[in-house]
């Protein structure tokens, strides 16, 4: 028992204090950011390897995706990485009601992002641009390229994968929400909130690179 | 190590979030001028400028404790070995047998089933064509 009767409550007993618990926990998310960038990374390897055997192809399929729409989602992403961002320095600045807006508001905008995302793959789902043998859509875009079912392989899996990032993170935000308003998360305690953001940028960072490589193929 | 966390001010937040804007815009425009092989590696460059600017200012691995940078910069460092070491194989499969090649980029055998569709993804007939045109001025 190496605690006195004045460590705080947030404190966990195999904790020797604080700022110990506090690092820990941010050097167990890195740990966890690692295994995420090589998880993405399994699937940029893919991208890579089949756009250096089929770049006309990746060039004539990538056309037909809505550079508008990933656009847009980029700059939603980015924005909610900054309210998300803000929610941490309002806390830190003993700030709860702002922060508690900050979190609502890239809650909703990670909802936009996916209700975006849900629009794009509405489209394809109808016209057929789909991974491997689901694949039909043989329009007059199409005709003369060969295997598009690749890049709509790749395209879904990679977008997915990060879709369910981000549906997980909406998650994630909506607990904080509940322990901020609980008034389990303050100034002196809010490394959910910290570990919790360094997740969403992680979410943000992977949009980051798949934007150009699937919307804006030179 | 103090127990007091670095705070970020509030206009290096807003500074980093319209600098990613901003580069994002820089993006979109390259992507329309034709640059041949450098619009990859410009569009990567402008990726890399923005992932770095987001993990140092908003992950606050700038003022962070260096291991978790040393964690992270591993990550990639593994990404790295990861796709030089595949495309070592992978790009230079033709080079010792140029079958292998041929039958990678050959067109999968489901292609010859598929009819040809219009844009909505709706199979037409070749010689229909025209007529499908006027049915779809009704609407």
């Amino acid at each position: 028992m190496s605690h006195n009767s004045s460590s705080p409550d947030f404190l966990h007993h195999h904790f020797h204090d604080v700022d110990q618990q506090y690092q820990t926990s941010k050097f167990g998310m890195w740990a966890f950011i690692l295994t995420e960038v090589l998880t993405f990374g399994g699937l940029f390897v893919a991208y890579t390897v089949y756009r250096s055997w089929y770049p006309e192809m990746f060039y004539d399929a990538h056309l037909l995706l809505d550079v508008n729409k990933g656009m847009l989602n980029t700059i939603v992403l980015i924005s909610s990485s900054l309210t998300m961002a803000l929610a941490i320095w309002a806390i830190q600045k003993k700030n709860k009601k702002l922060s508690l807006w900050m979190l609502v508001i890239t809650w909703i905008l990670a909802l936009g992002f996916l209700g975006i995302k849900y629009l794009e793959y509405s489209h394809k789902f109808e016209v057929g641009q789909l991974p491997g043998i689901f694949y039909s859509y043989m329009g007059p875009e199409v005709v003369n390229i060969d295997n598009p079912h690749i890049f709509f392989g790749i395209y879904f899996i990679m977008t997915g994968l990060h879709g369910l990032h981000v549906a997980i993170g909406m998650g994630l935000i909506a607990w904080l929400i509940y322990l901020t308003k609980k008034d389990k998360l303050h100034s002196d305690y809010y490394t959910p909130m910290e570990t919790v953001g360094i997740f969403w940028h992680l979410v943000d960072l992977i949009w980051i690179y798949l934007f150009p490589l699937f919307y804006l193929i030179g | 190590m103090s127990n007091e966390h670095h705070i970020t001010p509030l206009r290096t937040y807003l500074i980093i979030a319209g600098s990613l804007l901003f580069l994002t815009g820089v993006t979109v425009w390259v992507s329309f001028i034709d640059l041949g092989s450098f619009n990859i590696i410009l569009a990567m460059a402008v990726a890399t400028l923005k992932a770095s600017l987001v993990v140092l200012f908003f992950m606050h691995l700038l003022w962070d404790d260096k291991k978790n940078l040393v964690v992270f910069v591993m990550s990639l460092m593994f990404l790295g070995i990861f796709i030089t070491f595949t495309l070592l194989d992978t790009g230079f499969r033709g080079g010792i047998n140029p079958e292998v090649k041929n039958s990678i980029n050959s067109k999968a055998s489901f292609y010859d089933n598929l009819p040809l569709t219009d844009t909505h993804g709706n199979p037409v007939d070749s010689h229909d064509n025209h007529h499908e045109d006027k049915d779809d001025s009704h609407h």
